[in-house]
């Protein structure tokens, strides 16, 4: 039973992190101060996440430009990272934010939300991918927008329904039906 | 599969269901293992997605960051308009640097033979003197620039600031022992040179942050 609750049972693989604290802060500080160079190694060590959440957040023709904004942002605001959290965290709800709101002055905000059958099935149906990182991220673009992105707020990114939910603008009770759909679809996808 | 658990299980994993139905939960999957491997599933997946590192782009976009960030000229520090508020963070960074340091000694001092023998490649230029000479001009210059600008500065800014100059200090002293212990080790001396010289950056950029914060 306990065993039932705790063990995962579908193993899609776990990518050894690249992300090292010590090295983040260490070029954080150089950063701070100007050293260009320092900043293009902590670009290189998150780009891949950042990328991966403009994939998901913004349409993805528009994926490349709101990663390049996140950087610029970033650097501007590096002077303003207190180094209460890690790097990365910080780095993330920056992109967050940057990402919404290009979202939105583009005019697709809460309609995104309540969108509804998506073309999962094209997964589904689709070859299954010998690459389980291909296969997670196939399934993660064929959930319906609205489950998407509460899927990859809440489990990939960490962040609270509460928080969820004020980002994109729905009742609490959206962001965990949305996420639960989200994840059944998923699992059944994945399994 | 039974929906009326299936549809308990998201709250179930995230720890949002009460004791009682997660009991009832439990109890359920104990005799159902069509559900139970539901719920197994579920927990894989977030194991998955948590540890996701995402792929990169399918160009470089740095070129692209670095030609906006030049042609703005806008430095971190510069775009700041609470300066004293960032300074603190570049002290905390310090003081994590250090220890990163210290750490580092550590490292190159009680390593194993093995890991010597790949890590001690030839290099050219021993660093380590050079850069602990300016090293120590930018701490005495951090500790002139404190005393002049102390009473412009905040009480919990100086105690930051005189934490991370002891935790840089103490770092640097290690870094120099264990050079001491092992003057004939060139690898080791170019890596604490190279430590060394990103502490000796931090200092001056906490130097300039002290000037424009006060």
């Amino acid at each position: 039973m306990e065993a039932a609750l705790t063990a995962p049972a579908m193993s899609l693989g776990t990518v050894t992190s690249p992300f090292r604290p010590g090295a983040d802060m260490d070029d954080v500080a150089l950063a701070v101060g100007g050293d260009a160079d320092a900043f293009e190694r902590l670009y290189r060590r998150h780009v891949p996440r950042v990328n991966a959440l403009a994939r998901w957040l913004v349409a993805p023709s528009d994926a490349e430009d709101a990663v390049q904004e996140v950087f610029i942002r970033v650097w501007e605001k590096l002077g303003t990272f207190a180094g209460q959290s890690a790097f990365g965290t910080w780095l993330h709800r920056v992109a967050v934010n940057v990402m919404l709101r290009r979202r939105q002055n583009l005019g697709r905000d809460r309609a995104r939300v309540t969108d509804d059958e998506f073309a999962l099935t094209l997964v589904a149906d689709g070859p299954r991918q010998p690459e389980l990182r291909m296969a997670i991220e196939q399934a993660v673009d064929g959930l319906p927008p609205g489950a998407r992105e509460v899927f990859v707020l809440h489990d990939m990114e960490g962040y609270k329904h509460d928080e969820i939910a004020e980002l994109l603008g729905v009742d609490p009770g959206t962001s965990r039906s949305q996420l639960h759909r989200a994840r059944m679809m998923l699992r059944k996808v994945l399994a | 599969m039974h929906e009326e658990w299936t549809d308990l299980m998201s709250a179930a994993v995230d720890g949002e269901l009460d004791p009682v139905t997660t009991r009832r939960l439990e109890s359920h999957l104990a005799g159902c293992a069509e559900c139970a491997a539901v719920m197994a599933d579920l927990r894989g997946l977030i194991a998955a997605a948590s540890s996701y590192q995402g792929v990169a782009p399918a160009s470089d976009l740095w070129p692209g960051i670095k030609g906006r960030i030049d042609a703005t000229k806008v430095l971190p520090f510069a775009r700041r308009s609470r300066a004293r508020f960032g300074f603190r963070e570049l002290l905390a960074a310090g003081i994590v640097m250090a220890a990163a340091g210290a750490g580092g000694s550590w490292y190159w001092t009680h390593r194993e033979p093995a890991a010597l023998a790949v890590a001690d490649r030839p290099v050219s230029g021993a660093g380590f003197e050079l850069t602990s000479t300016a090293y120590d001009s930018a701490l005495a210059e951090l500790g002139r620039t404190l005393t002049a600008r102390r009473g412009q500065l905040d009480t919990s800014t100086v105690r930051v600031l005189e934490r991370s100059i002891r935790t840089i200090d103490q770092a640097v002293a290690e870094a120099r022992a264990a050079i001491q212990r092992d003057t004939a080790n060139a690898y080791l001396n170019e890596q604490i040179a190279a430590n060394l010289r990103q502490k000796l950056n931090l200092l001056k950029a906490a130097t300039r942050a002290i000037n424009s914060a006060t």
